[in-house]
Formats: C-alpha cells, sequence, structure tokens
C-alpha cells in the first residue's frame, strides 16, 4: 500500500516489572523466539505497508538489536524502511518525551508521499490484516477510525485498556476498563487516520498539552466532539500485554494448540530476528512435555509446560514445571524449578530448588548467578 | 582472516546424486537439507564464510534452480558485504558454442573468465557435498609457505577402507609422491577429501592444456593432478584433523545425521563462537512444540516442529508434524513431512513433505536404512 505508512508506538507501553527494566515491552522475548514488537511489525508488512517509523521512547540499543536494519520486515529493501526514530530532546526532559513531539521531531509529514497513517502498538499482539481496516477507514469518511474488539472477559483482562461507548457508529465515549464488567469493546490503540488528522494531531498537540500523547488527543477529540472517530471492529483473537501477569498467563495459555492457531494464521507469518543457532538438542534422559522449546537450546533433564528459549541449556537432573526461560540462560544439575520466570543470560546452579505459585511466579534477573 | 580477495572459493556443485535415489530427483545434492535446518552446502559455504573468502563461485548443473535460489546473493552466509561477490555458474552458451560441463576440472576451465576478473593469487577447489567445519586458512598458509603449486586437504581414513578413496602417497615432508585412485594395495592412508589449494597461475596453464587434450575426462583427481606429478610440481599434502564425512549415499547421510542427533559433538554445531558457526536459512515459523503425551530423546528438532509422539535418535526438520502414539526412531525426517497416528518407523530417512498414514509399521527391526519418498 504506497498511500499508507505505519507508525509502531511504543510510547505508552505498559511495564511488565523487571522485564521492562532495561528494555522496552517491544524486545521483551515472547513463546522463546519473538520480540513482542515482531507482532505490530509482521502486521504491516503482510499488509504490504512498507514504511514503518517506530516511535521509540527508551531503550533503543536493546530495539535496535532486535530490529536490525529491519529488512526481514521490508518488501523492497530499497522503496521500504523500519526506521527507528527517538526523541532526543525527549530524553532530557522525560515529561515531554511523547509521540507526538517524536514524530514532530523525526517524520518528516510533510514531505512524505503518503495518504494514512496506520498506528499501532506493542502490547496487543494479533494477526491483524490492516487492508481492509484501512479500506473500511477511507468508506467511513471519518477523520479518525480506531480499531477495538468486542470481550466479555473486560471483568479479568484489559484492566486500564481503553473501553468504549460506541453509538451510531460513531465513538462517544472512551474510559480507563475498571474490570466491572464482563462485556466491552475494548480499543487496541489501533488507528488509521488521514495524512490531515495526523497533521491536525501534532499541531493541536502542543496547543492542549505538551503531555499528551495521541491516545489522549484521540480521546481528547471524543470527549470533546472535535472529530468523528469512527469505530472498526477487529475479529480476530487477540493477546493483551498490558501486565506482568498478562505476558506469564498468555504466554502458557499458547502452549495449547486451539488457542495459539487463532494468534497464528497459516498465511501470516510472524517475522521475526534470527541467530543462526542449531536446532535444539535433546539428551538421552530428556523428559520434555507440554513445552515450547527454541533453537540453540540442549534439554538433558525435565522440562514440562514451560517454554524455553534459544541457547538455554538444562543439564540432567534439573527439573523445570511451568517456567519460563530466557535465552543462554543455564539451569544447573538436579536444581528443581516452578513457576519461575527467568531473564536473559542468568545461571541457576548453586540454589537447587526455586518455587513460585500460580499467582505469583518467581522473576529472576538478567544475567544473575543464584 | 585472510586478505581480501587473494582467494576465490570455487565449489563443485553440480553433481546428480543418483545413490540419493528420490532425495535428489528434482533437488541437486548439495541442495539437500541435513540435521533438520541445514542444507549441505551450507557447510562449505559457511567455512568459506568464516575462512574470510569473500568471492565464491558455486558450480552448478544438474537441477539447479532450487541450489539457485537457495543461494541467491549469499545474504544467508554474509557474502553479500561490500568486498563479496557470490556467483552460481551454470553452464552457458558463449562463442565457441554451449556445453554441459564435462568433469571438475572442465568446470573451472568454463569459468576461467570469473577467475581472471577475480584474479586471484590462489584458488580453492571443494565439494558442495561435504560436511566438516573448518578454516581453509590455515591450509592456504601453509600453501603459501611452502610455495606449493597444489595443496590437497587429505584425511587418515582407516587402512582397511582405504581402497574406497583416492589415496595420497607422501614423503616425511607431507610432500605428494604418488596419487592412486581407489587402490587395489593402498600406499598409504591419506585420502584425499577434495578440497584443493591451487596457485591460480599454474592452474590456469594446467585448465588450458587439459581442455585442448581430447583423451581427458577433465578432472582433477584422474587428470590435473596425475599430470602435475607427472610434470613434478610441487603438491603438499595438508592434514585434517576433524570430523569430515562425505554425504554421498543414503547411509552415510542417515549416519552423519545420527552423528549429531546422538550428540556425538564432533561436529560441534553447538559452537558459542559466533565466528564458528554454520549459517542457513531461517524459517518464520513458531518454536517448536512437544505435547504433552509427547516424547523425545537423542535427538534434534528444528523450530515449527511438532512431536506429540515418541521420538528417540531422530533429526526432525522444520514444519513436520509427528502425531500422537506415533514411534520412531533413528529416523531423518526432512522438513514438512507429517507422520500420521500410531505409525512406526525405523532407520529411515524421510523425505521432505512425505505423509505417512496412521498406523503404518515400516522397516522395524531392520539394520538397512530406507528411503520414504
Amino acid at each position: 500500500m504506497r498511500r499508507v505508512i505505519g507508525i509502531c508506538d511504543l510510547h505508552n507501553e505498559p511495564s511488565l516489572s523487571g522485564l521492562t527494566d532495561k528494555r522496552p515491552l517491544g524486545a521483551v522475548t515472547f513463546l522463546g523466539r519473538y520480540g513482542l514488537i515482531d507482532f505490530a511489525l509482521s502486521n504491516f508488512s503482510n499488509s504490504h505497508i512498507d514504511r514503518v517509523y517506530v516511535l521509540v521512547k527508551k531503550g533503543i540499543v536493546a530495539l535496535r538489536r532486535h530490529v536490525g536494519s529491519g529488512s526481514i520486515w521490508t518488501n523492497n529493501t530499497r522503496l521500504g524502511y523500519v526506521e527507528l526514530v527517538i526523541n532526543e530532546k525527549g530524553l532530557r526532559h522525560p515529561a515531554f518525551n511523547t509521540d507526538i513531539n517524536n514524530i514532530k521531531y523525526n517524520v518528516p509529514v510533510d514531505e512524505l508521499d503518503f495518504e494514512y497513517a496506520v498506528i499501532a502498538p506493542s502490547y496487543f499482539l494479533s494477526s491483524m490484516d490492516f487492508r481492509p481496516i484501512v479500506e473500511k477507514h477511507i468508506a467511513s469518511g471519518a477523520d479518525i477510525s480506531s480499531v477495538y474488539i468486542h470481550v466479555d472477559n473486560a471483568d479479568k483482562d484489559y484492566l486500564r485498556a481503553d473501553k468504549y461507548k460506541i453509538s451510531d457508529n460513531k465513538i462517544i465515549k472512551s474510559s480507563p476498563n475498571l474490570l466491572r464488567s464482563k462485556e466491552a469493546d475494548i480499543s487496541l490503540d489501533t488507528y488509521i487516520l488521514s495524512k490531515k488528522a495526523l497533521k491536525k494531531i501534532v499541531s493541536d498537540g502542543t496547543k492542549v498539552s505538551e503531555l499528551f500523547s495521541i491516545k489522549d488527543m484521540i480521546n481528547y477529540y471524543i470527549e470533546e466532539e472535535i472529530l468523528d472517530v469512527h469505530p472498526i471492529e477487529f475479529k480476530g483473537y487477540v493477546v493483551p500485554i498490558l501486565n506482568l501477569r498478562n505476558y506469564v498467563d498468555h504466554s502458557f495459555d499458547l502452549l495449547n494448540y486451539h488457542i495459539r492457531s487463532q494468534l497464528f494464521l497459516e498465511d501470516w507469518p510472524i517475522y521475526t530476528t534470527t541467530h543462526n543457532t542449531p536446532p535444539a538438542l535433546y539428551g538421552k534422559d530428556a523428559d520434555v512435555q507440554n513445552s515450547f522449546v527454541a533453537n540453540g537450546a540442549i534439554i538433558k533433564g525435565k522440562v514440562h509446560n514451560s517454554i524455553i528459549s534459544r541457547d538455554v541449556v538444562v543439564e540432567k537432573g534439573a527439573d523445570i514445571k511451568n517456567c519460563i526461560i530466557f535465552t543462554q540462560t543455564q539451569v544447573g544439575k538436579d536444581t528443581k524449578l516452578e513457576y519461575v520466570l527467568a531473564d536473559k543470560n542468568a545461571s541457576i546452579k548453586e540454589v537447587k530448588k526455586i518455587s513460585g505459585t500460580p499467582e505469583d511466579i518467581v522473576y529472576i534477573k538478567v544475567g544473575v548467578k543464584v | 582472516m585472510l586478505n581480501n580477495n587473494k582467494v576465490v572459493a570455487m565449489i563443485l556443485a553440480g553433481g546428480k546424486g543418483t545413490r540419493l535415489e528420490a532425495l535428489t530427483k528434482k533437488t541437486a545434492k548439495p541442495a539437500v537439507s541435513f540435521a533438520a535446518k541445514y542444507r549441505i552446502i551450507d557447510f562449505p559455504l559457511s567455512n568459506c564464510a568464516n575462512s574470510g573468502i569473500n568471492v565464491v563461485g558455486v558450480l552448478t548443473q544438474y537441477e539447479s534452480t532450487e541450489l539457485d535460489s537457495y543461494i541467491g546473493n549469499g545474504e544467508k552466509w554474509g557474502l553479500n558485504g561490500v568486498h563479496c561477490l557470490m556467483n552460481t555458474l551454470a553452464p552457458r552458451q558463449t562463442e565457441e558454442g554451449a556445453n554441459w560441463y564435462k568433469g571438475t576440472a572442465d568446470a573451472i576451465t568454463q569459468n576461467i573468465d570469473f577467475l581472471d576478473n577475480a584474479n586471484p593469487e590462489f584458488v580453492v577447489i571443494l565439494s558442495g557435498d561435504h560436511i566438516y567445519k573448518t578454516s581453509y586458512a590455515d591450509m592456504i598458509h601453509l600453501h603459501e609457505t611452502s610455495k606449493a603449486d597444489v595443496t590437497i586437504s587429505v584425511i587418515e581414513v582407516d587402512p582397511k577402507e582405504a581402497s574406497r578413496f583416492g589415496i595420497m602417497a607422501v614423503d616425511k615432508n607431507d610432500n605428494i609422491v604418488e596419487f592412486q585412485e581407489k587402490p587395489k594395495v593402498p600406499k598409504s592412508n591419506l585420502a584425499s577429501m577434495g578440497v584443493y589449494v591451487f596457485t591460480w597461475k599454474t592452474l590456469r596453464k594446467y585448465l588450458k592444456h587439459d581442455a585442448k587434450d581430447e583423451k581427458s575426462e577433465h578432472d582433477f583427481g584422474k587428470n590435473i593432478i596425475p599430470l602435475m606429478l607427472k610434470d613434478k610440481c610441487k603438491l603438499k599434502a595438508y592434514r585434517f584433523k576433524g570430523y569430515w564425512r562425505d554425504v554421498g549415499t543414503l547411509a552415510s547421510l542417515h549416519e552423519a545425521n545420527m552423528d549429531i542427533a546422538l550428540d556425538k559433538m564432533e561436529l560441534n554445531l553447538y559452537e558459542q563462537d559466533l565466528n564458528n558457526r554454520i549459517y542457513t536459512q531461517d524459517t518464520y515459523s513458531v518454536p517448536q512444540y512437544i505435547g504433552k503425551q509427547g516424547h523425545i530423546t537423542r535427538s534434534i528438532a528444528n523450530q515449527g516442529a511438532i512431536v506429540l509422539g515418541d521420538v528417540d535418535s531422530c533429526v526432525i526438520s522444520t514444519g513436520v508434524t509427528i502425531e500422537s502414539t506415533c514411534k520412531l526412531t533413528r529416523c531423518v525426517v526432512m522438513e514438512n513431512a507429517h507422520i500420521k497416528k500410531g505409525a512406526r518407523i525405523h532407520n529411515a530417512i524421510i523425505a521432505p513433505g512425505v505423509v505417512v498414514e496412521g498406523d503404518a509399521k515400516i522397516n522395524v527391526g531392520s539394520d538397512e536404512v530406507v528411503l520414504i519418498a
């Protein structure tokens, strides 16, 4: 879609506790091999949106390491690009480090040849084809469209996501979901807008509040009835990653084939950076059940209901249940882990038993030895 | 690391691989898959990359389309950098007419223009169907310092097996004094690996000479090397130490796969040194999933595989599905094969995309390797 640019907005990412201490949510490992941002970038790529700006708030090093040149998401590597942009001024004044300021300083909105922009976050995972959504937006004649999903578990999930009130094919109210009702229309913070509307947001932003994000501005337009915001329902499967609990629960849910096959569609590949790792190796005493194992892993012990990332080593006699183990972490001989989330490069060899609970998973930091 | 472009590698990848039967019906042998995620040619190409060789010509002929597109611009092995040149060289029509490659030497002769353009000091001739990890830098260094005309990589083989190979007899300084092709009475146990370093000027002269010889089979082992020996050129043996396999038959392909599944580690694919890895094409698939009733031991498996059954001593490639209640032992399951419920298979290579019906019983109890294609 030559007329459309993509904007992946990482400014309003929720915190995933320790996982996002040193890296943006988009760069957090998922299912042992992806970065969370892969879903948004792959949706742009598969929708043939070949010019993509990633608005980075912080942690650009981790992100650049993951995204690289961006060519794996780009169709034509001369015409297309995935550009990571950061608002350097905003780094000195964190409160003003908003997505609007980032666009203002880094995205040449005036000069760029495009008619529509699609803005998507990193924290709602889905296989979303933007092409029919852009068509619906154009047909609606609205200035801005916002993609939402109708859910029946808003009393349990989607905490603090925007909940829409829709009337007459128009969004009339947006408020945070406080888990008060089962049924709700939840905003996926995914917007389609014309070049004109994008320019208006950028220029209004500074006039209304320098601290406002794109999302705040759109909610302001809804509240003040300044612009029509058109709702577009997404009927596919969405995995919300709004907090650490979400991250853990949904990771384990995806071990189930029927859930997994709703997120990963056959004709909708999720691209990710690859690392020339050899296939996973299983030893003669390996005992692996109901688990994801990424390449480069060496498994000589027991792994049940768990997610094992790239280059993880599980030594003989180790016993891992209901755990998520990140890249290059080592689990030593006869070490027993249950409900543990071990970040990258950790070494768990000396302590022989660590147990969390389903409600309270034990987090082990990057690079620590325990 | 070697200087830029002092060395050019030419990889012979045109062979039909008849002894791999149906596996090479529509694919050149070097493009056959290996160890769950690789293709055979990844090994020589990664070795070139890790040796700092930037200019590589791959000589293709038989069913070259898949191999050509796999090789592409060399990006998978990092051979698309500013000082790099990666070319597949299939036979082509020229002013002199059109010819297939008539032998290994003829394949190089027909591409003298490619080499003249690159203008290297040394040419490394490699085979596209060997499994091994090495840096050619040491061998080239030996060639250069000993001022040899050609250096041939040799490996010690069991003396009882020596009559299956091309054998090099050497003097006490490892100068080659005699070459015997599959001898009844071998004069040494040093087998040629089909890996040569030539001084380009000398090789060029011999290729031109060989091209005019109507009786020649235009083969390095049969013609060029014996002639150089006769002419008293300096031929040096380079002793290779480590894991090396020619995977030209179903049995040897199966065995080399088993070496990796059974973690013999001689090849060490799990090397942490990033400059010594084998590079290949990665697929965009979800991580491998081992099911609730799955059981996998002494095996390797690649991303995108789904193992719901019982697997021991197997190689499971991308996109393979092994349904529940299956029992697979000593199987090499190539990409996208699907083994349905209850099948029992032993000692087999299962070709890409094959569907094995439920409850099938194949080769159970046999020591012979079978191909399921």
